[in-house]
């Protein structure tokens, strides 16, 4: 009788765990600094747009590969990495005028939600805090792939994404709008396992 | 209309000298005695800020909004002073703590090595001397204004001058602003010295100061040339031992002759930012 109330008991339990959805945990990655460019476009008076990127970043993602809302994103970047492939002018987005690189040596962006809108494509709401201000921004986020790299052998996601912030929203006014105030972001990354 | 006023070139010179020349001149209808027209350049270069760089919010979260809201509390206060009848020592000593509280409360996100803590001594240094400088005499009964304008005009040229050369847009244009209200102010001494310089005088002359320490310590601009500048601000000694008659032609030129010289260390300090800056004649 005991035998037959443990095997049942057993059965019961096994049964429950197949019954219930595979939900994986979500994992800890950490952004590889090697694979990560931050870039950004501003028009320049109307004549042409200039491409800037950031040479300094760090930040790590929490990814539910199962769940991906439920997946987070935070990077830090170091604003006088700014590079602008010229030098007095880096000087100058480094100044008071632009990214003031002194006072505010970090830029940041701290995910809130995350919205899928396709198999591969989601919105990625969250705050960006530039010169001492926090607003909120959306990105366009395509998760490109994961698993084990085959260039590194570790565990690895891979992600791009794409959006615009208008720079007189965080106080950076100099200049506007004859150099343009919306400015448009491209983040390419690859995170590994931590 | 609205094109002129955000033209760089005209915010930073014809913009900031007419306002100068209008706030001086209201101010000396307006008010009694000699000493508040000088009010009119803290006036001008908070109205060109505002149009510039937009009104900072409160409490401002950087150095160019502590600039800002310093110089209006300073403004105040020098027009008080000044309306109450602070003179002397006494208003030295004023305007003295309003700019030390004011560049301690700048630098102190930027304190975090001794060059930085070096470089706000020497401010405060040069701060001091320039607003217990000598003015002549302090009565406010006759102009004496015209050697503390042109050191006001020298630093501030030597500010704007390094700031532009390093790639410090917006201080160089605070500064170039400044020294056209400054230019404004002198305008209305001149052939006849008709104000003084008084506490809000001195509080003027604090603001490059000011406008220094952000692009010491906030910038990567070799803001150490301005030392080169500091010749002027022996203006009023140079003033005092110029071989002319004491009459009116000999106080006019006088007036002229001070400005020039005391102008030409600022030049120089500029051209040394310059060729320390690789000479490099082409914006980006």
């Amino acid at each position: 009788m005991k035998k037959t109330l443990f095997a049942a008991a057993l059965f019961a339990t096994a049964a429950m765990g197949a019954l219930a959805p595979a939900s994986a945990a979500p994992v800890t990655y950490k952004i590889d600094p090697a694979h990560l460019s931050v870039a950004f476009i501003v028009n320049h008076v109307g004549f042409s747009n200039v491409i800037g990127r950031f040479n300094t970043a760090a930040g790590d993602v929490t990814f539910d590969k199962d769940a991906v809302e439920k997946s987070a994103v935070n990077v830090s970047i170091d604003t006088a990495s700014v590079d602008t492939n010229h030098a007095k002018r880096d000087d100058h987005l480094r100044s008071p005028d632009f990214f003031n690189a002194k006072e505010f040596p970090k830029l940041t962006f701290k995910s809130s939600k995350i919205e899928k809108t396709g198999a591969k494509t989601g919105k990625l709401y969250g705050d960006l805090t530039m010169l001492g201000v926090t607003k909120p921004v959306v990105l366009d986020v395509t998760f490109n792939n994961e698993g084990v790299s085959p260039a590194s052998k570790l565990e690895t996601v891979g992600f791009s994404a794409r959006g615009t912030v208008k720079r007189t929203d965080f106080g950076m006014k100099y200049g506007a709008p004859a150099i343009g105030d919306e400015i448009q972001l491209l983040i390419e990354a690859e995170a590994v396992k931590a | 209309m609205s094109n002129l006023l955000h033209d760089p070139f005209v915010q930073s010179s014809v913009l900031p000298l007419l306002l100068g020349l209008v706030a001086v001149g209201v101010l000396h209808r307006l008010a009694p005695g000699r000493l508040l027209a000088v009010a009119g350049i803290g006036a001008t270069f908070l109205a060109v800020f505002a149009l510039v760089v937009g009104v900072p919010a409160l409490p401002p979260p950087s150095s160019m909004g502590k600039v800002f809201w310093s110089v209006a509390g300073g403004f105040v206060l020098g027009v008080v002073a000044d309306a109450v009848g602070v003179k002397g020592r006494a208003g030295s000593l004023l305007a003295a703590a309003w700019l030390a509280a004011s560049l301690v409360w700048i630098a102190l996100p930027a304190l975090d090595t001794p060059v930085a803590f070096a470089t706000l001594l020497v401010l405060l240094l040069v701060g001091a001397c320039v607003v217990f400088g000598r003015t002549g005499s302090d009565d406010g009964q006759r102009g004496n204004a015209v050697a503390p304008a042109a050191v006001l005009l020298a630093l501030a040229l030597a500010v704007g001058g390094t700031a532009l050369i390093g790639s410090s847009a917006s201080i160089a244009q605070m500064a170039l602003a400044l020294a056209a209200a400054t230019g404004g102010f002198l305008l209305w001494n001149w052939p006849v010295e008709r104000h003084g310089w008084g506490v809000s005088g001195r509080v003027a002359s604090g603001i490059a100061v000011l406008l220094a320490g952000v692009l010491a310590l906030f910038t990567q601009t070799e803001a150490a040339v301005l030392l080169l500048a500091l010749p002027a601000l022996l203006a009023e000694r140079v003033g005092r031992r110029l071989p002319l008659p004491d009459s009116g032609l000999g106080r006019a030129a006088g007036g002229a002759v001070v400005t020039v010289l005391t102008v030409l260390p600022a030049l120089i300090a500029i051209g040394v930012a310059y060729l320390l800056g690789g000479a490099e004649a082409s914006p980006y």
